[in-house]
C-alpha cells in the first residue's frame, strides 16, 4: 500500500460489477479510484474536473471503444497515463495504443497486484516527466 | 455381344454404359464400370481398322482370285480349242491331200489304198482305217481292220453332209464297227462329173481324241471334254461318264466365242466354259475349280485369320492393360483430389474452431475477470479482519479460486494462441540449430526422467526460408509430448535430412507406448488429448495448434505409430516456400 489518496485512477469498463470491483481493490491499497461505464461518461468526469493521474480502459465497449476513448482521453489530457486491459488476445490491438501513446496493455482475467504495479510505473514516469520524484 | 452390367440393380444388369458419374453407385463399381467402359470403347477403337483392312484384303483378294481364274479358264479354253482344231484340220487336210493327188480309180486299187492307209497312219495317230465311196454310196475300196467292203451308206447322214458340205466330220457313232469313232470325209467329183462324186472316208478312234484332251485336261482344268449340241458325250469326262453318254447342257446352242458359267458339282463350286470346235458338231468343255477351292484362296483366308487372331490378341491385351492403367491413374488422381478436398475442410474446420476459441476465451474473460477480482477484493478484505474466526480458512479458499482462475487463464490465453493469426515471417533458418536452441529448453526435464535424446542430424542440411520463432514452437511442442511419451528411462531419436524432392524432413520418434489408428487420425484435431490420467492434464490444444503453424509455414507433419512401438512425427518444410498473394 505505497500509494495515496492524491493518485487518482478511473476504471472504464461496461462490466462494471468488474470495474467497481476493481475501484475497491485500488480504494484498499490507498489509490482514489472512480469507475465509468462507457468512454462517454468517463470523458464527462475528466472534464467535470476530476483529472486522473491513470485510466484503465476496456478496448470493447459500446459506443466508443477503447482505442478511440484513448484518443478522446490524450486530445483532452496528454499527460494521463492509459493502460488497456482486454479479454482479447489480439497483440496488434495493443501495438496500435501503443502507438497512439498507451503506457501499457494486459489481459483479463487482471492480477490486481500486477495492476498496481503497473499503475504504479505509470504514475512514476509521469513524474520524472514533469521532473519531480514520483510519490511511492 | 454382351453388354455390360455395371449396375447393383437386377432390372439395369444389362444397362450400359453405366453412368459413372452415378453418386449412388459404390466408388468400387464406379472404377469397375469406367474400366469397362474404356476398355470397350479402346476395343472397338483398335478394332475397327484391324476389321476394316482385314475386309477389304478379303474383298479384294477374292475379286481379284476371281477375275484371275475367270481369265484363266477363258485362255485355257481357246488354248484347248485352237489346238483340237489344229489336230482335225491337220486330219481333214491329209485326207483332202489324198483325194486331191490320187484319183478315184487309183484309190480304189487295194494295194494303193494300203500304201495310202500306211503312210497315212504314220502321220496321223488314231486313223484306224480308210475307205473309198463310190457314187452309189456303197464302198468301193476299205483298209483298215475291219472288213467293211460293199457296205452301202447312202442313207447314212454323215455320207449325205459330206456331200454336202465337200468335208465333213462327223459326230461320235458306233457304226458298223461298233466302237465309238467318228469319220474325216471329203468329196471329189468324178473324172466324168456327170458320174457324181465320189467319197474318201478315214474313220478316227476316239481314243485318240481322249488322250490329246486328257493333256489339256491335266494341265489347266479338273475336266475337259467334247460334247455335242445335244449333250451326247464325244469324249471321256472324268465326272460326266464315257463316250455316247448323255449329259445335261445349258440352253446355249452352239456357241460363238467363249462362254463361262459358274456351276456347282455336288458340293464344289465350278467354272464351265464352253467352246464351239470350228467346222464340227462339238462343244468343247472345260471345268475348273471355283476361286474358293483353290489352294491359294485357302492359305490367304488362314493368313488373315491368323493375322486378324494375333492383332485381336495383342489389341485386347493392350487395350486390358492401358485401360487398366488408365483408369488406376484416375481412381489415383480422384482419390488425391479428394484428399486435398479433405485436408481443405479440415483446415477449414480447425479455422472455423478457432474464431470459435476465441470467441469463447473473449467470453469467458470477462466473468474470469470478475470472478478473479472479486476474489482479490475478498482476500483484501479478510487481510483487514483481524477478529474474524474463519479468517485463515476464507483465505484459502479464496486462493484456490485464484487458482482455478488462473488455470482458466492459461486455457483462455491458449486458445486465443491457437485463433490468433500472426504474421510469419521470411528469415534464413538453420534447422539443426534451432532444434539445439529448442533441446537447450528440454534438457532439464529430460534428465529428471533419465530420457535419452539422441540426434541424428545431417551435416550439411541446407537453410530453409521460414519463421524461426513458430518453428522454434512446433519442436518445442512436439519433443515436449515425445518427453511425456517416452516416460521415464525412454529414448528419443530426432533426425534431419534433405529429401529427394530438396524439401527439409524432421523426424522426431519416441519409443513410449505408441497409438492406435482412431488416436491416430484425431490427433491434430482441437481438444483431442489422451493425457487424461491424474497427473497428466492436457488442453487438446497443443498438437493442434501445432498443426495450424506447420501448415502457415507450407509444412507438412505426419505421424507414424502402432500400439507398443512408439511413435514417429515427421515434419516436411520447402527449403522456399511459396509466397502468398
Amino acid at each position: 500500500m505505497t500509494a495515496t489518496s492524491e493518485h487518482k485512477v478511473l476504471i472504464v469498463d461496461d462490466e462494471l460489477d468488474f470495474a467497481e470491483t476493481v475501484v475497491e481493490c485500488l480504494e484498499l491499497r490507498g489509490f482514489h479510484a472512480k469507475s465509468a461505464g462507457d468512454a462517454n461518461e468517463a470523458m464527462a468526469l475528466i472534464k467535470s474536473g476530476w483529472r486522473p493521474e491513470v485510466v484503465i480502459l476496456d478496448l470493447k465497449m459500446p459506443g466508443v471503444n477503447g482505442l478511440e476513448a484513448l484518443n478522446l482521453i490524450k486530445a483532452h489530457d496528454p499527460s494521463i497515463q492509459v493502460i488497456i486491459a482486454t479479454s482479447h488476445g489480439s497483440t496488434s490491438d495493443g501495438i496500435e495504443g501503443m502507438h497512439r501513446g498507451l503506457f501499457d496493455y494486459l489481459m483479463k482475467p487482471v492480477e490486481i497486484n500486477e495492476l498496481v504495479r503497473m499503475i504504479n510505473e505509470a504514475i512514476a514516469q509521469n513524474a520524472t516527466r514533469r521532473g519531480g520524484p514520483a510519490e511511492e | 455381344m454382351k453388354p455390360v452390367s455395371c449396375s447393383t440393380n437386377p432390372f439395369k444388369k444389362y444397362a450400359f454404359p453405366c453412368n459413372i458419374n452415378d453418386l449412388n453407385l459404390p466408388a468400387r463399381e464406379r472404377y469397375h464400370c469406367l474400366r469397362r467402359g474404356l476398355r470397350l470403347i479402346m476395343f472397338f477403337v483398335a478394332m475397327t481398322p484391324v476389321l476394316v483392312t482385314a475386309g477389304l484384303s478379303f474383298y479384294q483378294y477374292r475379286q481379284l482370285l476371281k477375275e484371275d481364274t475367270n481369265n484363266a479358264a477363258t485362255w485355257s479354253t481357246m488354248g484347248a480349242q485352237q489346238n483340237i482344231e489344229t489336230f482335225l484340220e491337220k486330219l481333214r487336210l491329209s485326207i483332202s491331200v489324198i483325194s486331191e493327188a490320187y484319183t478315184f480309180q487309183e484309190l480304189i486299187d487295194q494295194k494303193m489304198l494300203d500304201g495310202v492307209f500306211e503312210k497315212l497312219k504314220q502321220e496321223n495317230r488314231g486313223i484306224v482305217d480308210l475307205s473309198v465311196i463310190g457314187p452309189d454310196g456303197v464302198q468301193r475300196a476299205y483298209s483298215g481292220a475291219f472288213n467293211l467292203a460293199g457296205k452301202n451308206y447312202r442313207d447314212s447322214f454323215w455320207y449325205n453332209k459330206t456331200l454336202a458340205q465337200k468335208s465333213y466330220i462327223s459326230e461320235v457313232f458306233m457304226g458298223f464297227r461298233n466302237f465309238p469313232h467318228f469319220v474325216v470325209a471329203v468329196s471329189r467329183k468324178m473324172a466324168d462329173s456327170s458320174e457324181g462324186n465320189w467319197v474318201l472316208r478315214a474313220s478316227v478312234d476316239t481314243e485318240t481324241l481322249d488322250r490329246f484332251i486328257a493333256t489339256v485336261n491335266s494341265e489347266i482344268a479338273s475336266d475337259a471334254f467334247l460334247v455335242s449340241q445335244e449333250g451326247v458325250l464325244q469324249s471321256r469326262s472324268n465326272f460326266y461318264g464315257k463316250v455316247n453318254d448323255k449329259m445335261s447342257l445349258p440352253d446355249i446352242g452352239l456357241p460363238t466365242g467363249v462362254v463361262l458359267m459358274h456351276d456347282q458339282r455336288g458340293s464344289k463350286n465350278v467354272i464351265r466354259t464352253y467352246t464351239a470346235i470350228k467346222d464340227t458338231p462339238w462343244i468343247l468343255v472345260l471345268e475348273q475349280q471355283q476361286y474358293g477351292d483353290k489352294l491359294s484362296w485357302r492359305k490367304f483366308k488362314q493368313q488373315l485369320l491368323i493375322t486378324f487372331c494375333v492383332c485381336a490378341v495383342i489389341i485386347i491385351f493392350s487395350v486390358y492393360r492401358i485401360a487398366g492403367f488408365v483408369a488406376a491413374s484416375i481412381r489415383n488422381s480422384d482419390e488425391l483430389r479428394e484428399a486435398v478436398i479433405a485436408q481443405t475442410e479440415h483446415s477449414d474446420r480447425l479455422a472455423s474452431i478457432g474464431r470459435l476459441a476465441a470467441g469463447v476465451a473473449h467470453e469467458i474473460n470477462n466473468p474470469l475477470a470478475i470472478i478473479g477480482a472479486k476474489a482479490q477484493l475478498m482476500q483484501d478484505l479478510l487481510e483487514h479482519e483481524t477478529t474474524f474466526a474463519k479468517r485463515d480458512k476464507f483465505m484459502n479458499q479464496l486462493e484456490s479460486v485464484n487458482n482455478a482462475v488462473n488455470r482458466s487463464q492459461k486455457i483462455t490465453h491458449r486458445l486465443l494462441s491457437f485463433a490468433r493469426r500472426m504474421e510469419v515471417r521470411q528469415e534464413p533458418v538453420q534447422v539443426n540449430e534451432v532444434i539445439g536452441e529448442v533441446l537447450s529448453f528440454l534438457e532439464k526435464e529430460a534428465l529428471y526422467q533419465n530420457i535419452a535424446i539422441v540426434q541424428d542430424l545431417q551435416a550439411d542440411l541446407p537453410s530453409i526460408t521460414s519463421d524461426q520463432g513458430q518453428l522454434q514452437q512446433i519442436l518445442l511442442n512436439i519433443t515436449n509430448n515425445a518427453i511425456d511419451a517416452a516416460g521415464k528411462n525412454g529414448n528419443i531419436l530426432i533426425t534431419t535430412r534433405q529429401n529427394d524432392s530438396g524439401s527439409i524432413q524432421i523426424a522426431i520418434s519416441d519409443n513410449g507406448p505408441g497409438m492406435p489408428p482412431e488416436v491416430r487420425n484425431k490427433i491434430f484435431e482441437p481438444f483431442f488429448t489422451t493425457k487424461t490420467g491424474e497427473n497428466k492434464q492436457g488442453t487438446g490444444l497443443g498438437l493442434s495448434i501445432t498443426y495450424g503453424i506447420v501448415k502457415k509455414l507450407q509444412g507438412e507433419i505426419q505421424v507414424e505409430s502402432e500400439v507398443g512401438s512408439g511413435a514417429t512425427f515427421i515434419l516436411t518444410f520447402p527449403t522456399k516456400p511459396l509466397v502468398k498473394k
